[in-house]
This record gives C-alpha cells, sequence and structure tokens, in this order.
C-alpha cells in the first residue's frame, strides 16, 4: 500500500464536480485557492462552475471554509484515522461497528451518504491539510487519505493533494529529491545522502542538538519549532537569510537581509501540484538576494583549507 | 588535440569493423581525419576496442514523474549504489532512480555520452530542464509527451490538421525539446475519466470523432512535415497486454509510408489472451518489423530483478497496482498527459516475467538489421540502464543465453522461441544496436561515429572479458567532447553536456490561437508557459528539413 494519486491544479478546474477539504482551512491559509483554482472556477467539463460541483469540508470547527461549503462534516477531534478508515471499510462494503463508529462524531448514515456522493461524482479530489498531518496520527492520517484516493479509483476517478503551503516548500523538496534521492530529513554527513524523518529532520536535530550550527533559509522555525529546539538554535551559531526580522533572526548570531523573492528577485516557484512558475521581479532591491549570499558563503568556505582528514599515507 | 593509437576502431557508420587505427580528437572536441600539430594526450589503446559514445535512444532520467518516483521509492535509495562527494564530485545516489548528478556519473562510467529522455510534458519542461541542467558529462535530448495534449485533440476533432501542425511545432518551441512522443495515444486523455483506449479505431473517450488511430497517424505526419530530426517516437496502445500483437502489427501496417520510431517494443509483442495463455509473440512482431523499412524501434529489454515502472500510461499503472498490490503514484498533468509510478520486481520462477525477458532478447534477435532495432530496458521501467552489459552478454555468448534459459520455469520453454535462435552479436554489430543505430535514429548526424567532424565521444574497453565473463562494464576510458572523462575506473573530469532541441517552422498566428484557449483551460499566465532558453545549459539547435 502507499503511495501517491494526483493531479495538477488545473485538473481540478476542468473536471473536479466533487471537492473535499480535510483538516484545512483555505479561506484563510490558501485565500486564492477557491477562486483560481477549485469551486468557484468554471471548468472545460464543469462549466456551470460552483453550481456543477460540491463541496465537503471535514473539519473539528465550523472554520470560514465550511460556511462555503454544501456540506460541511464536524468530526470529534482526533478521529481522523477513523473516519478514514470507515470510508475505505463502507466504501468496500465491508461492515463496520456503529457503536465505534458513533466515536468519531457523525451518525453511520452521514458517512454512508458521503461514500454514495463519493462514487456518484465523475472526478473527486481530497485537498487535506495540516490539521489532518500535523495532529495526532501524523503521517498515518496522511496515508489513510492518500490510500481513500487511491482505492476510490476501483469506482470512478479520484485524486488527492495535500494543501502545502509557506512560500516555496515544494520547491526545496522538488530540489532536494534530484539532488539527494530524498525529499527532506536528508544527512550528508558520511559524505552521501541519508534518509531518516524522525532522526534527521530539522525539529529532530535541533532537540538533540546535534548540529553545531544552523543556516535558516526562508523560515522561522523561532516561531513554530518546541522550547528545546529554539533553545539550541540561542546557544549555537545561528545564520539566518531572511527579508524581514522574524523570531528566529532576533535569536540569530547573524542575520542577513535579503531581496523579497518574487517581488525584488527572481528564480522559481513549485507550486503545491509541482508545476513550476518563473517569478519575475517588479521591484529592485538594496539588498542581495538569497542565491547570491549563499554563493558569497560557499565561495567563502571553498576557500577555507579542506575539513576532510588526510589520507592515512599522508599523515605524520 | 587528442591521439587514441594502437586500438582496434569499430566504427560501423564508416564502414570500420576491428581495423587498427589512430583516432584524433582536435581542439574543438571533434573528431579530425589526420592529427596535425603534437598530441596534448596520445592515449595507448594497444589490445583495447575503440568505440563511438553509447546511445541511449530512450530513457527517463529527468522531469516531473521521475522526480515523482524518488520521493516514492525511499526504500529502493536505501539500498542502492552511493556515489560520496569529492572535491570534484556530487554526492549522490544510484539505482533505478538515480539522483541527476549520479545519473551522469553511470552512464559515462558505462561508456554512453548521449542520452534521450523520452517524455517531457510542456507544463513542466521547466522542471525537466532543471534536471538536465545537473547532470553532467553526457549531451542529451528531449522528446515532448504530445498525443494526449487536448489543445491538439480538439484541434484534431475539429478537422484543423494545419492548426494542429503549427500547435506542435510551438510546443516544442516553447518547452525546448528535441521531438514527439506518443503515449498510448487517446488512452492517457481518457484516462482522466476513468477509462482507457484499447481500441485502435474507436472515437476515445470524451471525442466523437477522434480515434488512437488518427492521433498515430496525424502526428507521424505532423512530425514528417515539420521535418523533425527525430520521427514520431511511439508508445502504442495496450502495452503490457496479452494479445497485443494484433494491435501492434497493425499500428505498424498503418503507419505505411511514414516514419516512425516504435518504443519498447518488448511490451508490445505478447500473443495469447490473458495471463494463462500468454506467449512470446517476439517471432510475428519481428517479421512483420522487418518488412517495414521506415520504421525503427528499441526493444526495452527486461531483466530479472528490481525495477520501477514510470510511464505516461496512467490506466496501465492502474492496472498494474491492482495487479501487485505495490505502491501506486499517479499524476495527472491538465490539459496534456498523465503518468503513473508502480514499483515492480521481475521474477524469473514466474512465467509471465520469463516470457517478458525471453521477448526482449528474442526481438534483438529476430530482427535482423541492426541498424533498425536498439538496446534499451526503458529505463527503470525494463531494469537499470546500468545494467545494458548483463544484455550485451546474452546477444553475444549463445552458450551463455542457452545456460541462463535453462534457469526459466519448464512451462515458458514452449511458449517462447528463444532456446531455438543460435544468433550472436558480433561486436560491430553490438555498436551499431548501441551507439550508430539510435545515433541515426535521433538523427543526430555527429553522434554515433568516429568520421571526421564527429563529435569526440570515444569509449575504449579492454579486449578481454573481466574474471566474471562480463565484458563492456567498465570501460578504460571514457572520452567526451576531446576531454578524458572516465579513466581507470574512476570520473576524472566533468565535461559540460549540451542540451537538443529543434526549431520547426510553424504560423506565428498560432499563439494568438492558443491564448485565450490556454488562458481558459490552464491555471497560469500564458507568459508563464514556455521554458526559457536561459534555464538550458550549453543548448544546441538542430535543423529541421521538412518531407
Amino acid at each position: 500500500m502507499g503511495g501517491k494519486v494526483t493531479c495538477t491544479l488545473g485538473e481540478v478546474k476542468n473536471r473536479a464536480d466533487f471537492i473535499i477539504y480535510w483538516g484545512g482551512n483555505p479561506a484563510e491559509c490558501h485565500p486564492r485557492h477557491f477562486t483560481k483554482y477549485t469551486i468557484m472556477q468554471k471548468g472545460k467539463f464543469v462549466p456551470l462552475g460552483r453550481k456543477g460541483r460540491t463541496m465537503i469540508t471535514i473539519d473539528i470547527r465550523e472554520t470560514p471554509s465550511a460556511r462555503a461549503a454544501d456540506i460541511a462534516l464536524i468530526i470529534k477531534p482526533g478521529k481522523d484515522f477513523e473516519l478514514g478508515t470507515t470510508l475505505r471499510a463502507l466504501m468496500k462494503g465491508q461492515p463496520v461497528d456503529e457503536a465505534r463508529v458513533a466515536e468519531i462524531g457523525l451518525s453511520l448514515d452521514t458517512i454512508k451518504d458521503l461514500v454514495e456522493r463519493m462514487k456518484r461524482a465523475k472526478f473527486g479530489v481530497i485537498f487535506f491539510g495540516m490539521g489532518l498531518s500535523m495532529t495526532r496520527g501524523k503521517h498515518m492520517n496522511s496515508a489513510g487519505i492518500l490510500n481513500i484516493a487511491a482505492e476510490m479509483n476501483a469506482f470512478t476517478k479520484f485524486v488527492c493533494m495535500p494543501m502545502r503551503g509557506h512560500g516555496n516548500v515544494t520547491g526545496a523538496d522538488v530540489v532536494l529529491r534530484w539532488t539527494t534521492g530524498y525529499p527532506f530529513g536528508v544527512n550528508l554527513s558520511r559524505g552521501y545522502p541519508r534518509f531518516n524523518p524522525g532522526e534527521f529532520s530539522t525539529v529532530d536535530l535541533l532537540v538533540r542538538g546535534d548540529n553545531d550550527a544552523t543556516l535558516v533559509l526562508g523560515a522561522d522555525p523561532g516561531a513554530t519549532m518546541p522550547q528545546p529546539a529554539i533553545d539550541h538554535l540561542k546557544k549555537t551559531p545561528t545564520i539566518v537569510l531572511d527579508p524581514k526580522v522574524t523570531h528566529t533572526s532576533k535569536l540569530a548570531r547573524v542575520h542577513f537581509t535579503t531581496a523579497v523573492t518574487g517581488v525584488s528577485a527572481g528564480g522559481t516557484a513549485y507550486r503545491m501540484d509541482e508545476i513550476p512558475i518563473t517569478l519575475r521581479p517588479g521591484l529592485k532591491s538594496p539588498y542581495r538576494t538569497d542565491e547570491e549570499i549563499v554563493n558569497l558563503i560557499i565561495a567563502a568556505v571553498a576557500r577555507k583549507p579542506a575539513w576532510r582528514p588526510a589520507p592515512i599515507a599522508q599523515r605524520a | 588535440m587528442v591521439k587514441i593509437t594502437g586500438g582496434r576502431v569499430y566504427d560501423p557508420a564508416n564502414g570500420v569493423d576491428g581495423v587498427v587505427k589512430d583516432i584524433y580528437i582536435g581542439e574543438d572536441g571533434r573528431v579530425t581525419a589526420e592529427g596535425n600539430g603534437s598530441a596534448s594526450r596520445t592515449i595507448d589503446a594497444n589490445g583495447m576496442l575503440v568505440f563511438p559514445g553509447g546511445v541511449d535512444v530512450h530513457t527517463h532520467v529527468a522531469g516531473g514523474a521521475l522526480n515523482f518516483a524518488r520521493g516514492l521509492v525511499p526504500e529502493n535509495q536505501r539500498v542502492a549504489q552511493k556515489f560520496i562527494h569529492t572535491p570534484e564530485l556530487r554526492a549522490g545516489i544510484g539505482g533505478l532512480t538515480p539522483t541527476t548528478f549520479a545519473t551522469g556519473y553511470l552512464y559515462a562510467g558505462m561508456g554512453w555520452t548521449t542520452v534521450n529522455e523520452a517524455a517531457v510534458p510542456i507544463l513542466s519542461a521547466k522542471h525537466t530542464h532543471e534536471e538536465m541542467h545537473d547532470i553532467p558529462i553526457v549531451d542529451k535530448s528531449t522528446l515532448l509527451l504530445m498525443a494526449n495534449n487536448e489543445l491538439m485533440l480538439d484541434l484534431l476533432e475539429a478537422g484543423e490538421f494545419e492548426r494542429a501542425k503549427s500547435l506542435v511545432g510551438w510546443m516544442l518551441w516553447a518547452s525546448k525539446t528535441f521531438g514527439i512522443k506518443a503515449v498510448n495515444p487517446g488512452g492517457v486523455a481518457a484516462w482522466k475519466w476513468g477509462k482507457n483506449a484499447n481500441q485502435l479505431h474507436q472515437p476515445i473517450e470524451g471525442y466523437s470523432k477522434v480515434t488512437a488511430a488518427q492521433i498515430v497517424m496525424d502526428l507521424a505526419r505532423i512530425c514528417d512535415e515539420l521535418g523533425l530530426p527525430h520521427p514520431m517516437h511511439l508508445h502504442q496502445n495496450n502495452l503490457g497486454v496479452p494479445g497485443n500483437v494484433g494491435s501492434t502489427i497493425e499500428t505498424m501496417n498503418m503507419l505505411q509510408g511514414r516514419r516512425a520510431h516504435l518504443a519498447h517494443l518488448q511490451f508490445h509483442a505478447y500473443g495469447g489472451h490473458d495471463w494463462n495463455t500468454m506467449r512470446s509473440g517476439a517471432k510475428e512482431v519481428a517479421e512483420a518489423f522487418m518488412s517495414h523499412k521506415n520504421l525503427t524501434c528499441d526493444v526495452g529489454a527486461i531483466l530479472f530483478g528490481d525495477a520501477v515502472t514510470i510511464t505516461a500510461d496512467g490506466p496501465w499503472q492502474h492496472f498494474l497496482h491492482e495487479l501487485t498490490g505495490r505502491k501506486w503514484g499517479n499524476l495527472d498533468v491538465e490539459n496534456e498527459t498523465g503518468c503513473g509510478i508502480v514499483p515492480y520486481v521481475y521474477n524469473n520462477h514466474k512465467l509471465v516475467n520469463a516470457i517478458q525477458w525471453a521477448v526482449g532478447l528474442e526481438l534483438l534477435l529476430l530482427i535482423d538489421d541492426p541498424w533498425r532495432v536498439y538496446l534499451t530496458t526503458d529505463h527503470p521501467n525494463g531494469g537499470g540502464f546500468w545494467r545494458y552489459p548483463e544484455i550485451l552478454r546474452l546477444l553475444m555468448d549463445v552458450e551463455f543465453r542457452k545456460a541462463e534459459v535453462k534457469k526459466l520455469p519448464p512451462e515458458a520453454l514452449n511458449r517462447i522461441s528463444l532456446p531455438e535462435i543460435d544468433r550472436e552479436y558480433s561486436i560491430s554489430e553490438m555498436v551499431i544496436v548501441t551507439s550508430a543505430g539510435p545515433a541515426r535514429a535521433l538523427g543526430l548526424k555527429q553522434k554515433g561515429h568516429l568520421g571526421a567532424g564527429a563529435d569526440g565521444d570515444v569509449t575504449i574497453y579492454s579486449a578481454t572479458p573481466d574474471a566474471d565473463g562480463v565484458m563492456f562494464t567498465h570501460p578504460r576510458y571514457v572520452i567526451k567532447g576531446g576531454k578524458v572523462v572516465v579513466e581507470e575506473g574512476q570520473i576524472r573530469a566533468l565535461a559540460e553536456g549540451r542540451v537538443f532541441l529543434v526549431h520547426p517552422e510553424f504560423d506565428p498566428a498560432i499563439e494568438d490561437f492558443i491564448r485565450p484557449t490556454f488562458q481558459k483551460l490552464y491555471t497560469l499566465s500564458f507568459e508563464n508557459y514556455p521554458t526559457e532558453m536561459t534555464r538550458l545549459k550549453h543548448p544546441e539547435t538542430v535543423g529541421c528539413v521538412p518531407q
């Protein structure tokens, strides 16, 4: 099992007649998502636009996104995995225990209705957010959703997509994959890439205090990471590249103010569906770009003597 | 100037078959007829074999689909060959979905100097070119996925052939690609609705007139009329399906009078009706193929062991996922194409896999004109490209091959013709199927030979097998554009690979036609659609000769 069944956003625009947002609040976090890609657009095969699409939200509270939905399902916190599993069971006609299903916070009839609607869709899509991937169950919740989308293809066309954010995080993921073979949590200390999320992910390294120094690019771990990680950033040399003052830049040893990518610096950004977009800066900045500063750092490091121990034969 | 002296030179494109002669490569990185001036480097190739650098006509080494696969199979990367970084070389990982830098090192390390990436969607062509930028040493070309492009299908449905032709020309230039790839014509478009295109002459899902056959015929004609150096590169309908021999031969008949390259023919040469009755259809396919002189093909042979199947053929991949229960990646690209990824293991105890293994070799052995059949594994679909030497041994050593055939399940033996074939490849034939032939099919005149003016891409192998009886795994020297890049089994220098592209002539008014449709159907602005020339490292435009 596993994998990911997905598409680019234009497929959703042109074809999706059934859209689920699960554990996310695009109305506030991805404000252009509805209007540019999903429910509001008139698509090639959804000529009626909003009227031709059914939108469902699944969340633990009534978010502003839920108010845009045709059906807003409120479930109990931490029950995403259970709902996912129930959907998969019902989809395949397997029996479920009604009392256990009740713990999810939805009636069995409501979930059965959802499954029927999913099967009737011509093209269904599930967008899932951090309410699912960063709460109890974490990657197991994501895996559950990915499996629902994959298994629904036995009945109709179905895809899913994580609602990624934070600027060009998808771009970082993409570039790491082609250069190291892995998307994140890569350790190069043996001279070749190794991958082990939970051990080599940034937060784990910082909490354990494994690293001697930290270079922070376009992120603000000082605002989001647990206290031991922040303490380690304070204790050791931290270098921040950011156009603005952030929680991390305040505790850093060095803060380079940079030009703003997309506004005063060019480059490429990847959308959440991994489509690259060329950024054309409209303004000039007195500050250097991230790329220029990183290249200067690389050049300065290259001027230092190599860190490698000399081959044994050459040692004194 | 580099002088290679004393080696036995195999240059079949120029009729040189194992003659001891010197090869000179000038300062411009090209082969010169006579050595004038003193050589800055003389390589003593005494007792060695001198070949033009290998050319891979069909491989998947860069792009959104491959990068998706890298993320999907971390368990494969973990056990794959590691590349430790040095002051000169980048770190990386080999295996079935190698990192970009490792891809360059692996190809060059095997003696291959030109590769053709066979699947690029226009929408993510920028990304493909970014990856190609990071593949060192080898020269690269790319093929654009068109057979399921809905802008084109809509034009064909409306009977607007000329406009479709301009559209294809514009798309080639916009994506900075080299040729046209057709994958499961109409089938991927149908997959957007969860359907496939199994019948060549039925209208495809979502259309009332256009059929798979029409897409094939029109695209082949467009490639000819635009005068592309490489003809339409076709992954036919019904890949992998038992009994697909029928539609494969029918497609060949349809293409009468047109140029076309048939990709990974092994996957299209199965007889029988289902998995239980499946048998090799290589004899029928090879016979039909030989009578169509207008066609070339690569085999897409499979090797026992791990593979990762990556193809734009979305519906087939869904089927393979259901068949194997392995993980499944799917990525539909708006209005253009799709892609599916399923890890797979070819097992020599399984009847179906044994037949597939035999079919690849049978095609290579039964098609008697090596200039029209080329060695590929459809990397990484049939196995990693770095396993090509294993296939070469099977082709060149009949005793070894017969011993390997004996290891197959007994019930496979009456379903294949491999046990009766005694042909052995000569060294010259081996050079043709790995270099001279594919270079000619790609229309790269400076590749695949060692005549004056050819690129100084030379691979020098030892003339004797290693202790395991294997040849051609580790060249003694590899020279790329006159630079010695591999020596004593080490990457010694990084030549900067070029990227080949075409700029066919098309009616410029097509842009005004595409723009409004594009704005309606896509999710970015039209100005952001084309790939900028600045993204390409060392681009080289190859001329088109309309026919």
